[in-house]
């Protein structure tokens, strides 16, 4: 969550402007590096016959490193083009929703296993509800917890999919 | 007429009670995901995948083909009555759609756009029937130089035809063909690019990477934008959901005509479903114009006929090229064909011959999905519209949890969901910038058939590159791909000329 925009329309001649798609061609950047290093240190097993396993990485790592370059050179000399409505309100990406949604989703994950499915994931609902508008906590929150419950009745027992129950062991089947 | 008996069987097979299930899930949950507004069938499949690793592989493909057809079922309702397209091919419906609602004849317009899915998706079916064994003749002379040059064809067709800017195209079937690379390669036994994470040894897993991309990614976009947009209102329906004499005697040519435009783009990937529906919407226009009073501008039935019916027929000889040639040409085409490899099937000339009743049985049950279909959509049309009215957030909120779910399901590993949050973003980030996601799905379900082929090929020939243009089929594909992109450079220039105008 690295990548900043910011919400108050900035000053039209500021680099900036209409480049923040930049962002882009540096994630290819690192990837390729990623690539380049694997590549690198890659330990092929002996008698591995040619092409081995570097070669169609290598095809991939040199179109990445060309495509970030030329990618990076368009938005260099056309940027996008600014909305004329100085109030710039709709074109801008809300990223504090995003933000809020996608820590929710991180906070899942980390959760998982040690709180169990049913709070995780109730909990995981909650805030993307909230996130996305929701104004009634309560609601939400009785909505999201008999989601959760319902798919780890149906999942976990018809299924047979094993959610983790976490701290809620032995409560709950 | 081989293929009349071969199909009868696939019906004796998919019409199991069971299987009949699968098909009715499979058309509910398509035409639910098409009627709700940021949804489409690419994100029904996607997180379906996880869950019908339980079925065995009919009962998982019978279900994904009324998925597959459902979502353009329903994705024109949200276009004609909220004049919001619901996906990229009910953009060519919204226009005239959107005005037969204003109208008050919003029931009719749901009839035809539903009967014209209906037809060209029929008649789209009944072609791949009889043509795509066909194809299955020339299995036997593909080997290793040929399947690599129809994965190059897929690769540039999806990532620099279909998409807006080549480069964003190519750039996004990059990211999809580095993260297929990872894991353990199959030839030569090396880890490769796992950073010794054991997790990765197996590669990244194609739900990780799915639903990351269609699934989470699209949540994310839209809470970027859920805040930002206007609140649309819908049209309410009331009324006869029927058509009139009048009306069908109507629709019926435009019909038919909208699915001979929508039959070759699903064989040929030169622009994705929309292209079709387009040409179709233009041509209806054009004729009309000539008519002694044009309907065009104040709600004209054929311009719904016609693009529904070409973008569903596109859909069904698209599953032809899917499966007869193993091209696929959509997102959705991709995830199914993942679905194929993870049940050890590679579809292409080969499956006619390997896994024919299981073909079969899929063909058959399109044709039951499309009945199950016009059934569904065609009297509760109304009631699908209150789909609309779920509150977003419980929407999103609840389609996470399904992401988290599918994810962890699979793989019971936490890795898989910080994984799926990576990819997630940076398909949220690819989408805010104009980036195509298809050639991301298609790099990463071909990436390892273009590798291997590559590879085999080169090896056989002691590392002679010649060998990859040495048959007639190689270089017939190439030439294709040359005339292909020759003439989406013609058609850019072109439009390009008259804007300057």
């Amino acid at each position: 969550m690295s990548t900043e925009t910011s919400h108050s329309a900035p000053p039209q001649s500021a680099f900036g402007t209409g480049r923040s798609g930049l962002v882009l061609p540096a994630i290819l950047l690192l990837l390729g590096i990623y690539l380049s290093i694997g590549i690198i240190t890659m330990e092929v097993p002996d008698g591995a016959k040619q092409p081995g396993p570097k070669f169609f990485p290598i095809l991939i790592t040199i179109a990445i490193f060309i495509l970030a370059a030329l990618l990076s050179m368009q938005l260099l000399r056309n940027p996008e083009p600014v909305p004329d409505d100085r109030q710039g309100y709709r074109s801008y990406s809300d990223w504090k929703t995003v933000a809020l949604v996608a820590a929710g989703f991180l906070a899942f994950a980390l959760l998982l296993v040690p709180a169990g499915w049913l709070i995780s994931a109730s909990l995981l609902f909650w805030t993307v509800a909230f996130a996305l508008g929701s104004k009634n906590w309560a609601q939400v929150l009785a909505i999201a917890v008999v989601f959760a419950s319902v798919i780890q009745l149906a999942f976990g027992a018809a299924l047979g999919l094993n959610l983790p129950s976490g701290i809620l062991e032995g409560l709950i089947g | 007429m081989e293929s009349l008996t071969l199909l009868l069987e696939g019906f004796s097979q998919a019409l199991t009670p069971m299987n009949l299930l699968w098909v009715f899930i499979g058309a509910f949950l398509g035409t639910a995901v098409g009627v709700l507004p940021g949804l489409g069938s690419s994100m029904a499949v996607a997180l379906l995948l996880p869950m019908t690793f339980s079925l065995d592989p009919v009962g998982a493909f019978i279900m994904f083909a009324g998925v597959y057809f459902g979502g353009l079922f329903g994705d024109s309702t949200m276009g004609i009555l909220m004049n919001t397209p619901g996906g990229s091919t009910a953009i060519a419906t919204t226009f005239e759609g959107h005005r037969m609602a204003k109208d008050g004849r919003a029931p009719q317009a749901l009839a035809t756009s539903a009967i014209g899915a209906f037809i060209g998706g029929m008649i789209a079916t009944t072609l791949v029937v009889f043509s795509a064994p066909k194809l299955a003749g020339i299995a036997v002379v593909f080997g290793p130089a040929e399947y690599f040059a129809l994965a190059v064809f897929a690769f540039i067709a999806t990532a620099s035809v279909v998409s807006d800017s080549a480069l964003k195209g190519l750039a996004s079937l990059l990211v999809g063909l580095a993260l297929a690379v990872v894991g353990i390669d199959g030839i030569s036994g090396a880890s490769r690019f796992t950073a010794n994470v054991p997790q990765l040894f197996d590669g990244v897993s194609i739900i990780v990477i799915t639903v990351g991309v269609l699934a989470l990614g699209e949540v994310l976009h839209v809470a970027s934008r859920i805040h930002r947009d206007e609140k649309l209102t819908a049209i309410s329906v009331s009324g006869r959901p029927y058509l009139s004499r009048s009306e069908v005697r109507e629709a019926i040519p435009a019909w038919l005509r909208g699915t001979a435009f929508g039959v070759p783009f699903g064989v040929i990937p030169v622009g994705g479903a929309e292209v079709p529906t387009f040409l179709a919407c233009g041509t209806e226009r054009q004729l009309d114009r000539k008519r002694r009073t044009p309907k065009f501008g104040t709600g004209a039935i054929r311009g719904v006929a016609a693009p529904e019916a070409a973008g569903n027929a596109t859909s069904g000889t698209a599953m032809g090229a899917l499966l007869a040639l193993g091209l696929p040409t959509s997102a959705t085409a991709a995830i199914m064909l993942a679905a194929f490899q993870q049940y050890g099937l590679q579809p292409g000339p080969m499956l006619f011959e390997r896994n024919a009743d299981l073909v079969w049985a899929l063909l058959a049950s399109l044709f039951i999905g499309l009945v199950m279909l016009l059934g569904l959509n065609l009297p509760f049309a109304p009631l699908w519209a209150k789909l609309l009215l779920i509150p977003k957030p419980y929407l999103f909120a609840g389609i996470t949890v399904f992401c988290g779910l599918g994810v962890y399901a699979t793989g019971a590993s936490v890795v898989d969901l910080l994984l799926v949050l990576v990819i997630g973003f940076i398909a949220f980030l690819m989408r805010r910038y104009g980036y195509p996601l298809a050639p991301v799905m298609i790099g990463v379900v071909l990436g390892p058939l273009a590798e291997t082929s590559l590879r085999n090929a080169l090896m056989s020939s002691g590392g002679e590159l010649s060998i990859l243009v040495g048959s007639a089929i190689t270089i017939v594909l190439y030439a294709l791909l040359v005339a292909m992109i020759g003439y989406t450079l013609w058609r850019r220039v072109a439009s390009r000329r008259r804007q300057d105008v």
